[in-house]
């Protein structure tokens, strides 16, 4: 039987588990092998996974599961996402969905978002989480690669209040390459169908002499979808099998972005400590409006919101913003 | 104003320690820091070159500023044996490059050594996972053996009474009265203390996703190797340096995850704990070390460091440490002194030292190093 959650399309039966290793075919349905089992649940800022236009400011519970249905050479999560998770089981945790939302409500997060691994692979979890978490008046987010199926695609916009999609690359040849799969048109596929239907950004990381080359043609199929939407250009950080590269280029990279920056309203440059390029400026009139902190691997922080209402206080324009300031967890500094 | 120098690999900013903002400062120590970032890039936490790099950065300091006191952290074999199974002779010949590397330093410093092993670290045997408690758990930072426990209910508290493999569980009243004298905010100290038996350690909120070997024995003693003299106990140990500083230029050496089963070099016991409280390797250990008082409500095990981190983005680059401790004895030396370590965050917030080079690394994720010159 053909799985139909992801575009491998993994043909499954009750010891082929695909792609991912995360599912099996039985009475001629597709079933999850470790349901309502997790590798994790944690707090962090939103801005820090990242978030920078979805409720700025608020606490989170970050989630993950295992397995992945990519083969990225620079996987930060390999020891979680790339490990056959049935090796993992010892490390499982074992909560139900009204467990987990109990947990946020415990923990006071604001929302709940999945960031460990890729979410297509545990999809019908989540959507039982989606279920437990709207009782709760949860907000639900993801980070995902967006290699969906159509249908897996809705499923995800059903799911996920807002979505961070990876856009890693913009050739068949570079995701062949580094990523493992055979080509991108899904991806830019599923891009143009969640921006449709959800709160929407995108993260891509530059390998420099690799993929620098394909910014301009990304940031012009961003901007043809929504010029609007928030694009985090990663400085690559070398993990796993790319573990021994080099560090790309900060000041190589920013000066690669200077056409996207014209064609987009918000591009930031993040994924390393002190980076000056994660301010949000208002599209009209560039007024600064809201200020963060980048900690790299430490995670982003909000550091000053200075668009009440979601609008430029110098000439009233809309912020992109999906929720506004939680201010319950946001106190500013001082200078 | 301290002032954080980031080097993010080829990329080199100034901050403001406390805020987190770009600063333009330009004088010989920021040019002296920069020099030194920029010739020794961080290899990583778990790299087999990470200790020699605390070595080199250090001597290069050394070399330009000439100190009189020179802090030290060793911290690879650690973060190594905390989440990388070895064989013991893998783990042996890794304890045994330490110090190598240390002699290494010593010899070409001429420094008058102070070496401390943190404790001795043992596999771990199990797991209690806390995630069901009707309250809150927190076991926070690196701690492995000890968690807090928040607004407990009777069916929490039943049940961590009668786990075999909690060994006691403290109230707060109780965990403070141990320290008698020693600062506190009662707010900040959860309700319960949880200490895990031997060989076992919590799973709460927010653990690494890494699978943990081994983790900190419970090392009421640990060992102290130097010729200045002999501390007896961890809060003794400032003392005994100070006590010399005027007359030698020392080196106070940190060897984490090391106690007197593989310390290699002669050495004392030196008490390492207050009654049945003893300290794991983390900032109560060092400040303890460098304040010479029990500092174990600074930032109290199982505390709920989260609510700090959202609100509070002072020291921003600093991590779980808000505010820089006073009276160390890197604050209160007038003379030079500089901090070299593998361990982010303490290095340059514990030791207090005047200049501190440290990576930047969280999560073993390297993202290059960070001087700090304090004001």
């Amino acid at each position: 039987m053909r799985c139909n959650y992801c575009e491998w399309r993994c043909e499954l039966d009750r010891e082929r588990y695909g792609v991912c290793r995360m599912y099996y075919a039985d009475d001629g349905v597709i079933r999850e092998r470790f349901p309502g089992r997790w590798s994790t649940y944690a707090m962090s800022r939103v801005e820090s996974l990242p978030f920078y236009h979805a409720y700025p400011g608020s606490r989170v519970l970050t989630i993950g599961t295992f397995g992945c249905n990519f083969s990225c050479r620079y996987c930060s999560n390999g020891y979680i996402a790339r490990r056959d998770p049935s090796e993992l089981t010892e490390g499982m945790y074992d909560l139900s969905t009204e467990e987990l939302v109990r947990m946020a409500l415990k923990l006071e997060c604001h929302s709940i978002i999945f960031n460990v691994n890729e979410p297509t692979v545990s999809l019908p979890s989540l959507l039982d989480l989606k279920i437990q978490a709207g009782k709760a008046g949860l907000p639900l987010g993801c980070l995902t690669n967006a290699y969906t199926t159509p249908e897996a695609t809705q499923m995800l916009a059903d799911i996920f209040d807002f979505i961070n999609i990876g856009l890693k690359g913009f050739t068949a040849a570079f995701h062949r390459e580094y990523i493992g799969v055979p080509d991108v048109a899904p991806i830019l596929r599923n891009i143009r169908a969640l921006a449709g239907m959800r709160h929407v950004e995108i993260t891509t990381p530059i390998i420099q002499g690799v993929n620098e080359g394909d910014i301009e043609a990304m940031a012009s199929f961003i901007a043809g979808i929504d010029r609007e939407i928030p694009w985090h250009v990663f400085r690559l950080l070398p993990e796993h099998e790319m573990k021994d590269s080099d560090y790309p280029s900060i000041a190589a990279i920013d000066k690669a972005l200077s056409g996207a920056r014209a064609e987009l309203a918000y591009v930031y440059f993040h994924n390393f400590v002190g980076s000056q390029w994660v301010n949000s400026a208002c599209p009209d009139c560039g007024q600064t409006v809201i200020e963060r902190i980048s900690l790299g691997c430490g995670g982003d922080k909000l550091s000053r919101f200075l668009c009440a209402d979601n609008r430029c206080p110098e000439c009233g324009h809309a912020i992109r913003m999906h929720g506004t300031l939680i201010p319950r967890f946001h106190r500013e500094v001082a200078l | 104003m301290s002032l954080a120098i980031i080097d993010a690999r080829q990329w080199q900013n100034i901050f403001d320690l406390r805020t987190g903002v770009k600063v333009d400062v330009e004088n010989a120590e920021t040019l002296l820091v920069k020099g030194v970032l920029a010739r020794h890039p961080y290899p990583g936490d778990v790299e087999n070159a990470s200790n020699a790099w605390v070595s080199d950065t250090a001597l290069d300091l050394i070399e330009q500023y000439q100190p009189q006191l020179a802090c030290l952290c060793y911290a690879h074999q650690y973060f190594v044996s905390r989440y990388t199974p070895l064989s013991e002779t893998q783990r042996r010949g890794m304890i045994a490059d330490v110090f190598q590397e240390v002699q290494r330093f010593l010899d070409a410093s001429g420094y008058t050594p102070l070496i401390i092993g943190t404790g001795d670290m043992d596999r771990v045997v199990g797991e209690i996972d806390l995630s069901r408690l009707d309250g809150l758990s927190i076991a926070s930072h690196w701690s492995a053996r000890y968690a807090g426990l928040h607004r407990p209910s009777s069916a929490d508290l039943a049940y961590v009474r009668g786990s075999q493999n909690i060994e006691r569980v403290v109230s707060r009243l109780e965990w403070i009265s141990l320290f008698p004298g020693v600062e506190h905010d009662p707010e900040r100290i959860p309700e319960y203390l949880l200490i895990a038996r031997e060989g076992w350690t919590f799973r709460t909120t927010g653990m690494p996703l890494r699978k943990t070997v081994m983790i900190p024995a419970t090392s009421l003693n640990i060992p102290v190797s130097t010729p200045l003299g002999a501390p007896g106990t961890i809060t003794a140990i400032r003392g005994l340096i100070e006590a010399n500083l005027s007359d030698e230029r020392i080196a106070l050496i940190i060897l984490e995850g090391i106690g007197g089963r593989d310390f290699a070099l002669p050495h004392q016991t030196c008490n390492n704990h207050a009654g049945w409280f003893s300290y794991e390797p983390g900032e109560a250990q060092y400040l303890t070390i460098m304040t010479g008082t029990h500092q174990v409500f600074a930032y109290p095990a199982g505390y709920r460091y989260h609510d700090e981190n959202d609100a509070n983005p002072e020291y921003p680059f600093s991590g779980y440490l808000k505010t820089i401790p006073q009276h160390t004895l890197g604050r209160d030396f007038r003379d030079k002194s500089i901090a070299v370590g593998n361990r982010s965050m303490l290095t340059h917030m514990v030791f207090g030292a005047r200049i501190s080079i440290e990576c930047f690394a969280r999560n073993l994720y390297n993202q290059g190093c960070m001087g700090v010159i304090h004001d």
